[in-house]
């Protein structure tokens, strides 16, 4: 029975701890816990941040770590470095060891090698650090952004301050902004902009001037026509009379300016989205309107005036 | 935990329990594995053999839970016995063997072993003297 | 009231008494594993019953419990890294928690549920059935017949089943890590090898002899705490085993604060 006994606890210690030595064996193989290494002297003045196990980094891969700190007779701090044997090649005499101190992440000593045809470096030797520090480079670095970043700060406030103030530069220059708007709305480029085309502008201000003149030359007729009525009432209001042949004009021109009046409300609708397109259209369209309004008016009084028979009045004795 | 006693006391009584969780061989070889760090196999060996003397060396790999009671007896007397020079005090041997008739398998068991101890002592109550059959008993 | 007032004075008096007790217990024990002359044939005998009971015969149950949390823990927490995209750090969590945190509680657990408490018992027994006033009387050591040996095995026992367990959820990593990163074997011992921190295996090691130590003293020592009467065996496994539990929170709890540092 303890035969059998010892043989199956001694089998069990024997493959587990095999296992477990292995696993461990392995992982301090890989780990370069059997690998020779070489001991070097670094100092530096100052101590801060230096910690042992520290890495040694050469192109960002672990070549050694930080053994020992010690304090020197010259008051400088002596770094004894552990660099693994197999890269011991790239410490030459020129080679130059820096204390990195990353703005996140743990502070490393990189190596930076020099010249390979530089001597190697002598364990006995004691090399001088660099300290290159990533947070002051930083902010020295970050230094005139913050000082522009601060100017800016203030420029923004100054005008946040002026908008804010109904007499500041700000406001008054929307004032002046909308005074030239307005006048703006009452140019002819405006109507340019709106209708893209200058040829229809042109259709349209001439339309607008031969309504005027048209206009004009009608006052002019309604007077000669006043003086004459008095002479010849049957070659006023005759068939082929004049006045009925003016009525006749009038109504055509009424007709146009009606088809005019709708081309203006098409062009005003293009131009919907420009605002001071609109006003200015608008004017145009008010321009018609009114021109529109006093034909009219002018038709309506010669109507009274001189009122159209169908049948011819005959004058008693 | 501790309490003294001589050095070469083999003592045989109802109140010095044999292991439970051992047999036979290994409760009286204990002593001598513990004490003259004896080989397994040898200690194994001289067991073996005592345990003939009695032609009981099928019980050897035994639990004690097994036994009679002149098997437990036996094996309480000649675990006692494995004490160098053993001084062998028996604590009323017919409570440990309830049986027994008298005392003649006791005298009979201690001279099968006697070149293994150093003296033998026999504690009793008076009223059992007849059983023993011997004429110097001491009274106290 | 002062009848309040002292029982809180007996309670913490009672419970000072035995953390000196147990403390004064593991100084003995520890002279004791350390004296050369504990290890005589008897001990020896004891220790290779005591690791054959406390990892030999429990190996099949192990093994098969093992590879069965193996599969659903590396299966959840493989599962888990690739969900909340965090793949980059799969050495670190699996080396981190899974191998050095979970797997010793693991091991512990089990063998503080069956071995510590058939020790707990046994010793309770013994001292019912006065086994112990035997081995005195034939000045057999009981803390180097009973103690030590029953000590020292579960320190191996649980240092070794650690490694079992390791190992099995090592290979269950493997399976998952392939079927769920599509990562091959070496890619995968590589990973968890950058990962692995050579003294964190020692203090793993550490951590387990640790777990063993105590998972194995306190229910002997409160064992040993019985008194002759029969009823006082589950009095004191009860007590022996609460122990143990707390032992084991208070050593895990110290090997992440020692990890940690």
């Amino acid at each position: 029975m303890f035969r059998s006994l010892e043989y199956k606890v001694g089998l069990f210690i024997l493959i587990t701890s095999v296992l477990i030595v292995s696993a461990i064996g392995y992982v301090a193989y890989k780990k370069d816990v059997f690998s020779r290494v070489d001991t070097y002297t670094l100092a530096s003045f100052s101590g801060e941040d230096l910690t042992e196990g520290m890495p040694v980094l050469l192109s960002g891969y672990k070549i050694g770590r930080v053994h020992a700190l010690e304090l020197g007779d010259d008051g400088r701090i002596l770094i004894r470095i552990k660099i693994l044997h197999r890269h011991a090649k790239w410490l030459r005499r020129d080679s130059v060891f820096i204390i990195n101190k990353p703005l996140i992440g743990d502070p490393r000593i990189v190596l930076s090698t020099g010249k390979m045809s530089s001597p190697p470096l002598s364990t006995e030797a004691i090399k001088e650090v660099v300290v290159a520090n990533d947070i002051n480079t930083t902010i020295k670095k970050l230094e005139p952004v913050v000082e522009r970043l601060n100017r800016i700060t203030i420029n923004i406030e100054t005008l946040t301050a002026n908008l804010v103030d109904p007499k500041g530069n700000v406001n008054q220059i929307l004032r002046h902004t909308e005074t030239l708007a307005e006048r703006l709305a009452r140019t002819d480029s405006l109507l340019d902009l709106a209708l893209g085309n200058p040829d229809t502008v042109s259709a349209v201000q001439e339309a607008l001037k031969n309504t005027e003149e048209i206009t004009t030359e009608m006052t002019r007729i309604l007077k000669t026509v006043d003086a004459m009525a008095v002479k010849s009432d049957e070659a006023l209001y005759g068939k082929d009379g004049i006045f009925p042949s003016m009525r006749t004009l009038l109504v055509d021109l009424v007709g146009k300016l009606a088809k005019l009046d709708q081309f203006v409300i098409h062009v005003n609708n293009v131009g919907a989205n420009v605002d001071a397109s609109t006003k200015d259209l608008g004017v145009l369209r008010r321009d018609i309107d009114e021109t529109i309004s006093t034909i009219n008016s002018l038709v309506k009084e010669l109507d009274r005036k001189i009122p159209f028979r169908k049948e011819p009045r005959i004058k008693l004795p | 935990m501790k309490e003294r006693h001589p050095e070469n006391l083999g003592l045989v009584s109802t109140d010095i329990p044999l292991i439970s969780n051992l047999n036979v061989w290994l409760n009286i070889a204990l002593i001598r594995l513990y004490h003259l760090s004896e080989s397994r196999l040898q200690a194994k060996r001289v067991v073996v053999g005592l345990l003939n003397r009695f032609q009981k060396r099928e019980i050897a790999g035994l639990r004690i839970a097994a036994l009679d009671h002149w098997e437990r007896y036996l094996v309480k007397l000649l675990r006692a016995a494995m004490v160098q020079d053993a001084l062998i005090v028996i604590d009323r041997p017919f409570r440990l063997v309830p049986d027994l008739p008298d005392a003649e398998l006791i005298e009979n068991s201690l001279t099968r072993i006697d070149d293994l101890y150093f003296s033998c002592r026999i504690l009793d109550y008076s009223w059992n003297r007849d059983r023993y059959r011997i004429k110097d008993v001491s009274e106290s | 009231m002062v009848t309040f007032i002292e029982g809180i004075g007996t309670r913490t008096l009672k419970l000072c008494r035995s953390a000196f007790e147990t403390l004064f217990f593991t100084w003995q024990v520890i002279l004791h594993l350390l004296d050369l002359k504990t290890y005589n044939k008897a001990t020896q005998l004891v220790i290779i019953t005591q690791l054959y009971f406390t990892a030999v015969q429990i190996l099949p149950l192990f093994i098969y419990i093992s590879a069965l949390m193996g599969l659903f823990l590396m299966g959840i927490v493989l599962d888990s890294i690739k969900q909340m995209g965090m793949a980059g750090n799969l050495g670190n969590i699996l080396m981190g928690f899974i191998f050095t945190e979970v797997c010793p509680f693991m091991t512990v657990l089990l063998l503080a549920l069956r071995s510590g408490a058939a020790l707990n018992t046994e010793v309770a027994v013994m001292k019912v059935s006065k086994e112990l006033d035997a081995l005195n009387v034939f000045r057999i050591d009981a803390f180097d017949y009973i103690v030590v040996p029953r000590i020292l095995s579960g320190i191996i026992s649980v240092v070794l089943l650690n490694g079992i367990f390791t190992l099995v959820l090592l290979a269950s990593g493997a399976l998952f890590s392939r079927m769920i990163f599509g990562l091959a074997f070496d890619a995968y011992i590589r990973i968890l090898v950058v990962s692995a921190d050579f003294s964190d295996l020692v203090i793993l090691i550490l951590k387990c002899a640790t777990f063993g130590f105590f998972i194995t003293l306190l229910p002997i020592r409160y064992g040993l705490t019985a008194s002759n009467e029969l009823s006082s065996i589950p009095i004191a496994v009860l007590t022996g085993m609460n122990n143990v539990f707390i032992a084991i929170v208070v050593i895990e709890v110290l090997s992440l604060i020692l990890s940690s540092i």
